[in-house]
């Protein structure tokens, strides 16, 4: 039926209406017929490339070793399809050159034996090509560098890629675990039971490590296993998965992460002993220091008549020493137990606390203490923040040397902070001494003026600073010093109903 | 003391705290005999022996080599036939759950030992004179 459709119809009317450039040459490859799309192709007028040798439409450089060819096909003419030839470049009337793939077929004729010629400009694909392979390399280039260790398996657990980070993890060299089951890189039990894994995963979907990524076990060729971590990714690639696993050494990590837990176990037992240590040598300074009290009391007692007035008064330096002593202990006991017994934070109306530690305290009627402004209700361990008061102001009191005393109380909301202060019309401190005042049995005047442990201060200053706050003293000689020292205003801290005036 | 002939129970390791009460109790004009024993474990042996008279009161220290104070009320007020004994605690100890402990087991009193041996007299006296007015079962 075709047949009859084509017949008259001659070949010239095929090529011109073929969307294919197509040239047919003779023998001696002079072109008897170009179509339209080689015009557009090769930017010639057609005109001007009939019975021009078709070698015109090539590179300078090809023309000659392509004139010998096109003599051998003549010898031996068959057709050839698209993709089977050379690579070859034809070029346009401009001079420029572009990829193109030719497919020949051999027309018998009357005026014997011609070639026709389909080209197709390549110039697209040659590209595609090209950013595949470019694209191709950078993953290629990113797979060998990389500093993790790259594994693929396809959805049995076959490994198909293997890089060289991981060669270098595992041991093996690609080409000995390609085809192999991924499980062979994992110590047993996990190698008996990834089969399931994979097998549970692909049948539930339920991920364990797929996207999640987690610390697992690795296994050398060696036999030695690794702690590494591994994430696990997940790709379709049509109809099949892919799954592709990241995996890095962690043994340094570890070891220093073990390094590190040893090292604070360390710390927390030096800690903890150090912590027990004041206690315990205190309490155990006590038994002999109390026989010595009584000791000395008896001979005090049961041999009065044999004392002379020194020995006598011997005797009561001694009793009155041992009590220092005990109260020393007292205070490093009361020390040590700050951190070390916890009390269960309250909230406390800090007024009514200073005022019961102004009663309990009973200062001389020669010295006022005044509370300036509403003091606020705090959540603190009640018996700290007693300690920390009662201290300031036993001092405050201890140390006054006016007639006139006047100590006041004060608070101020900071920021975060609460500012309390203490200030009095005491003797004042030397500025030198600021710091050492804060520091465990420091004191400025002799014990024997003025009874005190150097305990006060420093129990001030280790409440103060467990709770997040400072301590400081500001005085000028012989007006008076201000202690200050701030806590941080919790959430549950709340202003006392006074304060809000 | 309630009764004066029945002997008081010292369990104390430490010997001039032993004398300490010893002669305190003499102060005192309290003529019930005292039996010291040093730790814990002496202290069971005296009491489990039918030989020996049960005492009224069991003055106790806690820290003591061998068996601590803590150790023996644990034993002591487990045993329904020395439970019933009223047990005072003296120590030096005033840790909280030293405290804690003691009064669980069901230690009549808790008495810190003071240095100043005048004012041990005083807790003596204090011992004394409660356990003077308190009925004691028998």
């Amino acid at each position: 039926m075709t047949g009859h459709l084509l017949e008259g119809k001659s070949l010239e009317w095929l090529l011109e209406s073929a969307t294919d450039a197509m040239i047919i040459t003779d023998r001696e490859g002079l072109i008897i017929l170009a179509n339209p799309p080689v015009e557009r192709l090769f930017g010639y007028p057609r005109q001007e490339l009939i019975g021009k040798p078709m070698e015109i439409l090539l590179p300078e450089r090809f023309r000659q070793a392509h004139g010998s060819q096109r003599m051998g096909y003549f010898t031996q003419p068959r057709a050839r399809g698209m993709g089977t030839g050379m690579d070859l470049l034809g070029q346009r009337q401009d001079g420029s050159e572009f990829p193109v793939d030719v497919s020949l077929s051999p027309l018998k004729t009357e005026q014997g034996l011609l070639v026709m010629a389909t080209i197709h400009d390549i110039t697209r694909r040659r590209q595609a090509e090209e950013a595949l392979r470019e694209s191709d390399a950078r993953m290629r280039a990113i797979f060998d560098t990389a500093v993790d260790g790259i594994v693929t398996i396809d959805e049995h657990g076959i490994i198909e890629r293997f890089n060289p980070a991981a060669e270098r993890m595992f041991g093996y060299s690609e080409a000995k675990v390609a085809g192999n089951n991924v499980s062979m890189l994992m110590p047993s039990p996990y190698r008996e039971a990834h089969d399931g894994y994979l097998a549970h995963y692909l049948q539930t979907g339920e991920k364990k490590i797929i996207g999640i990524g987690r610390e697992v076990v690795g296994l050398r060729k060696d036999g030695t296993t690794f702690p590494m971590d591994l994430a696990v990714g997940e790709t379709r690639l049509g109809e099949r998965r892919m799954f592709a696993g990241t995996v890095r050494d962690i043994s340094e990590r570890k070891r220093a992460e073990e390094q590190r837990a040893l090292l604070v176990h360390e710390l927390e037992s030096a800690n903890e002993e150090l912590k027990n240590f004041a206690y315990v040598v205190s309490h155990d300074l006590k038994a002999p220091l109390r026989a010595i009290g009584s000791l000395a009391d008896w001979l005090s007692a049961d041999y009065a008549d044999k004392f002379d007035a020194e020995g006598k008064e011997h005797m009561r330096l001694l009793v009155s020493r041992v009590r220092r002593m005990d109260s020393l202990i007292d205070g490093i006991l009361l020390y040590s137990r700050v951190g070390r017994v916890k009390e269960t934070a309250l909230p406390v109306d800090l007024d009514r606390l200073v005022h019961e530690v102004i009663d309990l305290l009973a200062p001389s009627p020669n010295i006022a203490v005044t509370i300036e402004n509403p003091l606020p209700t705090i959540v603190i361990e009640p018996t700290r923040i007693q300690q920390v008061f009662q201290n300031l102001l036993s001092n405050a009191i201890k140390y006054l040397d006016k007639p006139d005393g006047k100590i006041r109380v004060g608070c101020a909301a900071e920021g975060s902070e609460w500012k309390f202060s203490v200030a009095d019309n005491g003797p004042g401190i030397e500025e030198r001494h600021f710091e050492r005042i804060f520091q465990l049995f420091q004191t400025l005047t002799p014990r024997d003026k003025v009874e005190s442990t150097g305990v006060g201060l420093s129990l001030v200053k280790k409440i103060v600073e467990m709770y997040g706050g400072r301590v400081w003293v500001e005085s000028s000689m012989g007006e008076g010093s201000t202690f200050f020292f701030t806590l941080p205003r919790t959430k549950t801290g709340i202003r006392s109903n006074k304060g809000k005036t | 003391m309630r009764f004066a002939n029945q002997p008081i129970l010292l369990v104390e390791d430490d010997e001039v705290d032993a004398m300490t009460v010893k002669r305190a109790l003499k102060d005192l004009h309290v003529t019930n005999p005292l039996v010291l024993r040093e730790n814990g474990e002496e202290a069971l042996a005296y009491l489990r022996d039918p030989n020996n008279e049960k005492p009224c009161l069991i003055l106790l220290d806690l820290n003591m080599p061998v068996m601590g104070g803590i150790e023996f009320l644990q034993v002591d007020k487990h045993d329904d036939t020395l439970k019933a004994i009223p047990v005072v605690v003296l120590t030096t100890s005033q840790e909280q759950q030293d405290k804690v402990a003691s009064f669980n087991l069901g230690v009549a009193g808790y008495m810190a030992k003071p240095v100043a041996y005048q004012q041990f007299v005083e807790v003596m006296r204090t011992i004394n004179a409660y356990w003077t007015i308190s009925e004691i079962p028998q």
